[in-house]
């Protein structure tokens, strides 16, 4: 019984500490295939790195209306998005995930948003205020689509565990697994406003309100902010390959994990090629994009309840 | 908005490769008629101060220490590098080098101070033509150039010195 | 051992806040020509930041004004240590042609302290990027202050500014004029 905790354990921090690691590296490979595709020579690809060791040098400017609450939240932001790491597979099946269920992954990645508006909100300034309301505006418009995914996947499979879910949960249905390709292309067509990436970085836009909910951020605390956002960008891509590109994961275990590391590269150099060559949305483009994803979506979710 | 115009657009900007200039690695070249920062030549100025009356951020100073020495001073801070001191000089004391790279931590650097003898006769006091750098060179006195050396010697005291004053010109033959 | 490995950090990865407090503009153009592909000064790992308190180095660029002078003030003390701040273009530097104008106070260091000066109206790109290298350690400065003296002259010179009335006598007082 000890021995198996400590194995749960190990494997969990295994998890956790791979999206460590590796987050800084996936940022660095984004800033350069967009620099190459603007054609000019970018910064190496360590950069994120050296970015996050010089801000945790920094001074630490307690400057905002309540300083305990950003500090409150900026670890928050961090740990719910490790937290998430511990339970998902990637690449071998993860020992954690006998802890949570798909209720609790729901809950923790909508709580990694929430944690973007105490940030704003424990900053107090104007500019603050203006990007976290039109962050709860696509919060509330985006946050039910991966929902409807992983209950589409729950419906299927007949289960809330997270190894059947996360496992291609969703072309599991009887005949044809039409809910679970029409899923697959609105996923894929919402995925950048996940990661938070142009077109639809709307609330930490940097010409326009001045980065939004971050600015009265320095230091340290940004160090924790800007590495959460690197890691989100991994881990909602190991959600999405869980869920919608398993294939492959029942190879030996070096293959599988290394098939998943490029299946995860694959999918954050589409997020960089329509990163390059796209502008921002405004606000109302960007719902209305969104309201007519939801729809589909429930669409799909009504499908997938009646069978198919 | 469609997919295939973006992937167009990637190939496109993909196909010019890396236009970005190796630039502090590599020298960049110049272009003609470049206004840099102004050299003052001290051999040439006669010190009419033309250049401190014409120049629009007021940035090159005079000073009269006596009768026959006046400083003249360049501080590099607000020149705008119009060149309207390079125009107005009667001697061409002032060229417009092509030296841009003229950053610096502290902005005493760019400054540049002529001590310019006026050339005022001590009995008279008018102004007569200094020495110029060719009558320098014929050296009126007693000579004493080294002949088993093989060397000029510029002063009586450097007799004593054992090495060279003037470095002999190097010529390489072709081939 | 984290602060030595945070400090040899600082020099590869520059984030830039720009100020301009009054000036023409023409040097606000001149920073971003360094920003475009021709002239990349991304590859310095140096990302151009809209808040003061993400960034190490503030680009100051037109005089101290009047008007402006509070604001820049507030932006400096908002930037977080330790900082860096580059005045760039010869009104940044020295106050420019406008020195002597009613709403200028004066050159930036007046307001606050200035690291490294980029004189020029407005300077080249690659003298801004230059300037950077500098700061950063590539490459060395190339000016120096330049003295030429057309001859050496021994004789005492007493200038009519220094020749002071006291009482009855006529004092000879070296002050430093220049």
């Amino acid at each position: 019984m000890d021995s198996n905790i400590i194995q749960v354990i190990l494997g969990g921090l295994a998890n956790v500490i791979m999206v460590l690691l590796v987050a800084p590296f996936f940022q660095g490979v984004l800033r350069k295939v967009t620099a190459r595709i603007q054609s000019r020579q970018g910064p190496p690809i360590r950069q994120p790195y050296y970015d996050t060791f010089k801000l945790l040098g920094k001074e630490d400017i307690e400057s905002g209306e309540a300083p305990v609450m950003q500090r409150f939240s900026t670890y928050l932001s961090l740990a719910s998005i490790l937290a998430i790491a511990c339970l998902v597979p990637m690449g071998f099946k993860a020992p954690m995930s006998a802890a949570g269920d798909a209720i609790l992954v729901i809950y923790l990645l909508t709580l990694s948003g929430i944690c973007m508006l105490l940030m704003g909100l424990a900053a107090g300034s104007a500019y603050s205020l203006v990007g976290i309301s039109r962050e709860m505006m696509t919060m509330l418009t985006l946050e039910p689509l991966i929902a409807i995914s992983i209950v589409i996947a729950a419906i299927h499979t007949q289960t809330f565990r997270l190894d059947a879910i996360l496992n291609g949960g969703i072309y599991q249905s009887g005949n044809y697994p039409v809910s679970g390709i029409i899923m697959l292309g609105v996923m894929l067509l919402a995925f950048q406003a996940f990661v938070g990436r142009v077109p639809f970085d709307i609330s930490e836009a940097e010409t326009e309100i001045m980065e939004g909910p971050l600015i009265e951020y320095s230091g340290p605390k940004l160090a924790i902010i800007k590495y959460a956002q690197m890691a989100k960008l991994v881990v909602f891509s190991a959600i999405f390959v869980g869920i919608f590109v398993p294939w492959g994961s029942e190879l030996v275990f070096p293959l599988a994990w290394i098939f998943f590391w490029v299946k995860v590269f694959v999918l954050v150099l589409m997020v960089t090629v329509l990163a390059a060559t796209h502008a921002r949305y405004r606000i109302d483009q960007a719902i209305r994009y969104f309201a007519s994803m939801l729809a589909v979506g429930i669409v799909a979710l009504i499908i997938a309840s009646n069978g198919f | 908005m469609s997919v295939t115009s973006k992937l167009k657009e990637t190939l496109i900007c993909l196909g010019a490769g890396r236009v970005t200039l190796p630039y502090p690695f590599k020298a960049e070249p110049v272009p003609t008629n470049f206004r840099g920062r102004p050299i003052f030549d001290g051999n040439k100025c006669i010190g009419c101060a033309g250049c401190a009356n014409n120049c629009p951020a007021r940035e090159i100073l005079v000073y009269d220490v006596c009768q026959e020495v006046r400083i003249v001073k360049y501080l590099g801070r607000r020149c705008t590098y119009c060149g309207r001191c390079a125009d107005v000089c009667p001697e061409k004391a002032i060229a417009m080098s092509n030296e841009f790279e003229n950053g610096t931590n502290a902005v005493t650097d760019i400054s540049q101070k002529l001590d310019i003898f006026m050339s005022t006769c001590q009995r008279c006091g008018r102004c007569f033509k200094g020495a110029q750098v060719l009558d320098e060179l014929k050296m009126k006195g007693y000579r004493f150039d080294d002949l088993q050396n093989d060397r000029w010697v510029f002063h009586s005291q450097a007799y004593l010195d054992k090495e060279q004053t003037v470095d002999d010109i190097k010529i390489e033959f072709e081939g | 051992m984290l602060k030595n490995l945070c400090q040899k950090m600082f020099g590869r990865s520059l984030w830039v806040y720009h100020a301009n407090s009054g000036g023409c503009n023409g040097c606000d153009i001149e920073v971003l020509n360094v920003l475009t592909p021709f002239y990349d000064v991304e590859r310095f790992g140096i990302k151009l930041v809209g808040s003061p308190r993400h960034a190490d180095v503030m680009l100051c660029q037109g005089p101290a004004m009047r008007s402006t002078g509070k604001a820049l003030q507030r932006a400096y003390e908002a930037m977080p240590d330790p900082k860096l701040v580059f005045a760039i273009g010869s009104c940044a530097c020295g106050g420019g042609i406008w020195f002597d104008s009613y709403p200028v106070i004066g050159p930036v260091e007046k307001i606050i302290p200035v690291n490294y000066y980029i004189p020029g109206c407005p300077p080249r790109p690659e003298a801004i990027i230059y300037a950077v290298a500098v700061a950063v350690g590539l490459v060395d400065k190339r000016t120096a202050p330049v003295t030429f003296k057309q001859m050496e002259f021994p004789i005492p010179q007493y200038h009519p500014a220094d020749l002071k009335q006291q009482g009855e006598l006529v004092v000879y007082e070296k002050t430093e004029h220049i």
